[in-house]
């Protein structure tokens, strides 16, 4: 296993504060603790498996079985490329590699720097404007490789 | 306000339509995603900074509405102003107070904003003229784009929650059952099933608990009309859940939201939240002595909690594995408990159901498919967006007239529904009538409603290729025919586009593909053949141009393809920016040239010439070139 | 009790059993890798197919189900061996050979349907792991779930949690006893036993010195059931030994 910094548990508690101690929480618990950290650190996995009184191999389970789970930290600024049928007819594939060449990574991989993650992700709904591309939270539609520094530049910082 | 009783629901009927009726200036911006992504939020914010600045409210009246997806998705951000009913598409944030200044208080057209129409380049000015939205009849999308989301009054002025009025004072369970029977209404998830039927026997299963769902976790690559629904007009998905619930006796409900639709969840816990506190959920609805309460669980991003029994576990807090379904989860579903699950559109549908009768519904639609279908059309097809149409209606219909055909008027060549468990219908069945049957007759389903038009310039064999990867991320992996046979299937359609395709892999795949339709544990290994068979079936040749000739015919599969500039060039230049890979040559003005060597056959050249003076051939010819 | 009909062989079994039961019950033998007595079905393996026809079908009509997992029904006809279940069957050991080649009870499976060699990609990492869920199913039967499947579709594997050694696992053996292939592997000697890559200490048996059970089992199971932890760590041999001499005494009362 990765070494892994220690984390704040504090932000865990409040997450499980706001849920009943059950199974059935589970996977909400670990959306909400996957936002406030980025990932899904193992020492918060192994708190919640104790107050929800799952064992720690399904949370384990769960957690490594639904793709919005990541138990690597992630990049500040997460780049999705949308790979629906419709992105993918319409060029989605050539946005994977232009990022390839500019970032040095691929799908599902994490610049050194912790700067961006790049993902590929199942259809995103927004198919009438294939091929789509979401830097952060701002959504490209019609996304083009040659425009890819623009996309990466302005993406973070919009609130969009 | 709590509202108590059936006379006071009316009064606030009554109130939110006379406050609708005094507001009859109104400036409508679509924030669906798509319009989202392209500026509507700012488009909604200089409307509202421009009106109060000039006071137009209270002189004009004018008030500004951010509304739910208009489907035109690729025209966005649209603008509607009623009561002209004029639409404006691609609206910037910046020309906002040019369109005050001429178009509401000059009642001038500013023509560059109208949609323009491909089939004859002629400016479109009102919203209903539209050939995209003239064609079609709306009742699960009845409200998106009329109402604002987060309205409720909004809402109820547009006959949101009359048709649970009417249920809850008017009906017994029985006859809401019955209403909803003769509707003819048939699951909007894809499989067809009848809605009355899965009620009844789900309130024929012993025990006092049971749950009403909703399945929210729209997975099909290429359709998002439920994403529209959830986020346009969340009470329609409430109201239907509420009757669904009061028709059975249940008074836990739960929606399922996929992961990736963030706007749909706020929109939805808002809309419960609004109902709640107006007495339309929670105890006592409307003062009706019924009970019912409704949760959101966001899924954890897989395919497969699309299935029933995967959704289940996975609202259970589990993987989602389906399990054998020999006895129905309206018997043993959620937590073992009688459990109805139905598709968003489905729900959204039965409050219209209701408030206009059974036989308004079956009115419209075939003998077997009644009512009307929402379909995501997008793909190569110049209008694309989401659609409502009745049922029946047929694809060329849906391609030529709504869609205004292919984009760039390339050939058609296929249409691809029901997302990976469909398939790809060639153009000779193009007048096929969109049924529940006449797709599965024709190898495909219906699916979630994607329809992705595809022209020459995609090659069948990479499209099965694209959904076999897509399934093989998505297999859950507990039995063996979809884990392991995706797996195999993938592999034998890697070594196709790769130009190592063998004689004998098309009857490999045939003998592998019925052990996973017959072997399969549940729909999605079942199903996931379809894509391969309905190309083989249609498109055979491309198939056997692969493995015999290491040829793409449609020039898409890279390791097959070699593109060249012909003689016609005119020397944009076009294309010499586009490649990725500074593999072209030329200046301006001049014929430009492609060198092999450095080319990825990534196609970027082709798709932005602006002459068509690019063609593709086989890879091999370079080799026997290179000879010569 | 229903009577079904099971390859022309007339049935009768009991309410509450599924077609598999039925079919051994008549004689014929249905092949599966992930079915166990005792634990709930879980209908993985998908070679137990049948052809089953309900008494108010037309009597050509068929559908295919899995025999772990279908509840009985009065009057139902089943086929254990029409041409499409045993290509079915044929498809799944051909895909499981391509997966496991060196696992000598699916070698032996796939011979006896006719396949020597598998049509498909073989493994480039041949393993003995069929993803058959047994060892799973039965660490949660025992209340303990120390591993549990990870990943999901071909990345799927059963670990403990994070791959590190299971801090839940009693070092019980249920998951290696039930393994069909003897995947999972362990040592036990007289003194410790390792799974998983964790160690246990062995409880050995005051009388003979044997090691009997692990401390973390005995414990487990103590605590489960309120019967004392000396119970646990007394050997099988030990209680044969203790039963012998009370028949021995028994007998000189008896004389």
């Amino acid at each position: 296993m990765a070494e892994q910094p220690c984390v704040d548990l504090s932000k865990t508690e409040a997450i499980l504060g706001s849920y009943p101690h059950e199974e059935p929480s589970l996977i909400q618990v670990l959306q909400d603790v996957h936002r406030a950290y980025n990932y899904l650190p193992c020492d918060v996995l192994v708190r919640v498996a104790e107050v929800l009184e799952v064992p720690l191999a399904k949370v384990f389970s769960v957690s490594t079985f639904y793709k919005a789970f990541s138990l690597e930290p992630q990049g500040d600024t997460i780049i999705k490329v949308c790979t629906g049928t419709a992105c993918h007819i319409r060029g989605a594939g050539q946005l994977v590699e232009e990022l390839e060449r500019k970032l040095g990574i691929g799908a599902g991989e994490t610049t050194e720097d912790l700067k961006f993650t790049v993902k590929t992700v199942n259809c995103v709904g927004a198919c009438a404007m294939a091929p789509v591309m979401i830097v952060g939270e701002k959504y490209w539609g019609g996304a083009k490789p040659a425009r890819m520094s623009r996309y990466l530049a302005e993406g973070g910082s919009d609130e969009n | 306000m709590r509202i108590e009783s059936k006379d006071q629901f009316a009064a606030f009927q009554a109130q939110a339509r006379e406050r609708e009726a005094g507001r009859k200036k109104r400036v409508l911006v679509c924030c669906g995603t798509g319009c989202l992504a392209t500026g509507a939020r700012e488009v909604a914010e200089a409307f509202a900074y421009e009106i109060a600045e000039r006071g137009l409210d209270v002189e004009i009246g004018l008030g500004v509405k951010s509304t739910g997806c208009h489907g035109f998705c690729e025209r966005g951000p649209l603008v509607v102003f009623q009561p002209e009913g004029l639409l404006y598409t691609k609206v910037q944030a910046k020309r906002v107070p040019e369109i005050v200044e001429k178009t509401i208080l000059g009642g001038e057209i500013i023509p560059g904003l109208l949609y323009k129409n491909p089939a004859d380049n002629e400016r479109i000015p009102a919203y209903e003229e539209i050939p995209f939205y003239k064609n079609q009849v709306r009742v699960a999308m009845r409200n998106i784009g009329r109402i604002d989301p987060t309205d409720l009054t909004d809402a109820v002025a547009h006959d949101a929650y009359a048709g649970l009025a009417k249920a809850l004072f008017e009906m017994t369970p029985d006859e809401v059952l019955d209403e909803v029977e003769t509707s003819g209404q048939r699951g909007r998830g894809g499989a067809g099933f009848y809605t009355a039927r899965k009620w009844r026997s789900c309130k024929a299963a012993p025990g006092d608990r049971r749950f009403v769902l909703c399945n929210g976790d729209e997975g099909d690559p290429g359709a998002f009309k439920d994403r529209s629904i959830m986020e346009g007009d969340p009470h329609s998905v409430l109201e239907g859940m509420i009757i669904g619930a009061y028709a059975l006796g249940a008074h836990d409900g739960y929606i399922y939201v996929r992961d990736e639709y963030p706007l749909a969840v706020v929109n939805l816990q808002a809309a419960i939240v609004e109902a709640r506190k107006a007495g339309l959920l929670g105890e006592n609805i409307l003062g009706s002595g019924f009970d019912f309460d409704i949760r959101i669980s966001r899924g954890g991003g897989a395919f497969v909690c699309g299935e029933s029994s995967a959704l289940m576990r996975s609202l259970a807090g589990k993987t989602g594995e389906p399990r054998a379904k020999y006895v129905h989860s309206t018997e043993k579903g959620l937590f073992d408990l009688p459990t109805v699950l139905n598709n968003v559109e489905t729900w959204a549908g039965i409050g219209a159901i209701i408030h206009h009768g059974g036989a308004w519904f079956a009115s419209m639609g075939t003998a077997r498919s009644k009512g009307t279908k929402a379909f995501s059309l997008v793909g190569k097809v110049k209008n694309t967006g989401l659609i409502e149409l009745p049922m029946g209606t047929t694809l060329r219909h849906i391609i030529y007239d709504i869609g205004g055909g292919v984009l760039k008027d390339r050939p058609f060549k296929a249409v691809q529904t029901g997302g990976p468990s469909g398939g790809c219908i060639p153009e000779n069945l193009l007048d096929l009538p969109v049924d529940y049957e006449r797709l599965t007759e024709a190898g495909s389903m219906m699916g979630s409603g994607g329809m992705i038009v595809m022209d020459d310039r995609t090659c069948m064999v990479d499209v099965a290729r694209y959904f076999l990867a897509f399934l093989t991320e998505e297999s859950c992996g507990k039995c063996v025919p979809c884990r392991e046979g995706l797996k195999q299937m993938l592999g034998i359609f890697d070594a196709l586009v790769e130009g190592r395709g063998r004689q004998g892999d098309i009857e490999r795949i045939e003998t592998l593909a019925a052990g996973m339709q017959l072997g399969s544990l549940c729909e999605l290994g079942k199903s996931a053949p379809n894509p391969v068979l309905s190309t083989l079936k249609y498109f055979r040749s491309e198939y056997e141009a692969h493995i015999a000739d290491r040829a793409c015919p449609a020039g898409i599969c890279r390791d097959l393809t070699a593109f060249e500039i012909m003689d016609d060039c005119d020397g944009c230049h076009v294309c010499f920016k586009a490649c990725p890979t500074n593999a072209i040559e030329g200046t301006i003005k001049e014929l430009h040239v492609i060198h092999h060597d450095l080319c990825i056959s990534c196609g970027a050249c082709l798709d932005v010439c602006p002459t068509d003076s690019i063609r593709t051939f086989p890879k091999i010819e370079l080799a026997v070139r290179e000879v010569v | 009790m229903p009577t079904l009909k099971v390859n022309g062989r007339k049935v009768t079994v009991a309410e509450d059993v599924y077609l598999l039961e039925a079919c051994r019950a008549a004689g014929v033998e249905v092949p599966t890798l992930c079915n166990f007595d005792g634990l709930e079905p879980w209908g993985g393996c998908r070679l137990c197919v049948v052809d089953m026809s309900l008494a108010k079908w037309d009597d050509d009509w068929f559908k295919m189900v899995t025999a772990c997992n279908h509840p009985v029904e009065e009057g139902m006809t089943v086929i254990t061996d029409s041409e499409r279940v045993l290509a079915t069957r044929r498809v799944v050991l051909d895909l499981l050979l391509a997966r496991c080649p060196e696992t000598p009870l699916i070698q032996r499976l796939a011979r006896e349907h006719g396949i020597e060699e598998t049509s498909y990609e073989l493994n480039p990492e041949p393993t003995d792991c069929i993803l058959c869920g047994l060892c799973t199913r039965v660490c949660d039967h025992i209340g303990v779930s120390a591993i549990a499947s990870t990943d999901r579709g071909w990345g799927r594997e059963i670990a403990p949690p994070f791959n590190e050694p299971p801090p839940d696992c009693i070092g019980c053996l249920a998951c290696a006893e039930i393994c069909p292939t003897d995947h999972i592997k362990f040592t036990t000697s007289n003194s410790c036993r390792t799974i998983w890559g964790r160690e246990f200490e062995m409880l050995r048996d005051p009388k003979t010195g044997e090691a009997v059970i692990t401390k973390a089992q005995a414990e487990h199971f103590a605590a489960r059931s309120g019967v004392p932890m000396t119970y646990f760590e007394t050997s099988d041999r030990s209680k044969r030994l203790e039963v012998a001499k009370t028949v021995e005494r028994l007998r000189v009362v008896k004389s």
